[in-house]
């Protein structure tokens, strides 16, 4: 049987429209009412048809970016096998173990689904706690999905590019104090599959 | 076009034809474009709106005299403090950051915000360090960690006194 495109699946838009607007999303239009009409009131009607014109150029500057830093993530994402990224992490001593574990920590596509994921599978595997505490700081403050879809679109890509030279060498640091810290480390190895759902972006 | 739209459009063009050279399958990548894009973009939108509103609200001396560059080293840890007690996902931390910015934040100020947000957000430790990890590891890395923002404010800091580089855009 030949595949059918999923867009075609009546249940799948279903959770899309869900996705898209549901009480998430009205939370958020909530807000950005609340905050208009505050504005509205305090500032009065110049001020705020200002802050009206401004939001929307910052939509138009934003929008364009976001849908192309979302192709770009979604392709990563594809292409690069999570599941080697862990076979990488912990085996190497020494400098070497948490420099591998930075990059692996940049490069690991998707949001905390997925990294927390391989970080379970490395703590499992009994890895080395300072490539485990690099590997996570690094996808946190380094992670190419944070840069791309949000630095790059809300801050610019030059800031994008400063935060993460300045923020580059911190993983290691991280890692090195990680490795001298006495304190005991139990790792759970009946670990829970990770919660599905909002898993990349949402609260 | 920005330097941003520009350099994102070039990587994007160079996966794409890596994806086609390799033989991707086109179907499913579009499919997680789509459900991304329904879960992030009418949030995401929604917070910038109500970033700009309060943007306009918020007396923008107060925010410059904590967070800006006359502020100084002072500027760091709280900067710190407040990207420790943004509780939620980066839709509502990164319109945060814009308006710091917009109110005449530093850079320093503002890579120390982001890292501290993107290290200690209660949300990704609740849902997935602490079930996952346990408490035993959270302990082992908020210490390990705790350094991380100031080290990268000050950083940015040094590297501001070398070369102007790393503003953000506030155009919008």
């Amino acid at each position: 049987m030949a595949e059918r495109p999923f867009w075609t699946d009546s249940a799948w838009r279903r959770k899309l429209l869900g996705d898209a607007f549901g009480r998430g999303f009205w939370g958020f239009f909530a807000a950005a009412a609340a905050t208009g009409l505050v504005c509205y009131w305090v500032k009065g009607p110049e001020l705020f048809a200002e802050a009206i014109v401004r939001d929307f150029d910052a939509l138009m500057a934003v929008l364009p970016r976001v849908m192309v830093a979302l192709s770009v993530a979604a392709l990563i994402w594809a292409m690069l096998p999570r599941d080697k990224l862990s076979g990488l992490v912990g085996r190497e001593a020494g400098l070497t173990g948490l420099v591998i574990a930075t990059i692996a920590g940049a490069i690991t596509p998707g949001g905390p689904t997925s990294a927390y994921a391989l970080l379970a599978v490395l703590a499992a595997s009994g890895a080395d706690r300072g490539a485990m505490v690099a590997y996570i700081a690094s996808w946190a403050t380094l992670g190419m999905q944070r840069v791309l879809v949000w630095d790059v679109p809300f801050m610019g890509a030059e800031f994008a590019i400063f935060r993460s030279l300045v923020s580059l060498p911190l993983p290691i640091v991280a890692g090195l104090i990680a490795r001298r810290l006495p304190f005991e480390l139990t790792v759970r190895r009946d670990a829970p599959p990770p919660p599905k759902g909002g898993e990349e972006f949402l609260p | 076009m920005s330097i941003g739209l520009a350099i994102l459009l070039l990587v994007l063009a160079v996966l794409i034809a890596l994806a086609v050279r390799r033989g991707e399958a086109a179907l499913p990548i579009t499919q997680r474009i789509v459900e991304q894009f329904a879960k992030l973009v009418p949030r995401m939108l929604c917070a910038l709106v109500a970033a700009g509103f309060i943007a306009q609200l918020i007396p923008k001396e107060a925010i410059s005299s904590f967070l800006g560059a006359e502020a100084g080293l002072i500027a760091l840890p709280i900067a710190a403090a407040v990207g420790l007690i943004v509780p939620a996902g980066p839709v509502i931390a990164f319109p945060i950051a814009v308006v710091f910015a917009k109110a005449g934040a530093s850079v320093p100020a503002l890579v120390t915000f982001i890292t501290s947000w993107s290290l200690f957000a209660m949300h990704r430790i609740l849902i997935y360090e602490l079930p996952l990890l346990g408490a035993s590891f959270l302990r082992l890395r908020a210490v390990s960690v705790a350094l991380m923002p100031f080290l990268a404010g000050a950083l940015a800091l040094l590297a501001g006194l070398l070369v102007s580089f790393g503003a953000p855009v506030t155009a919008h």
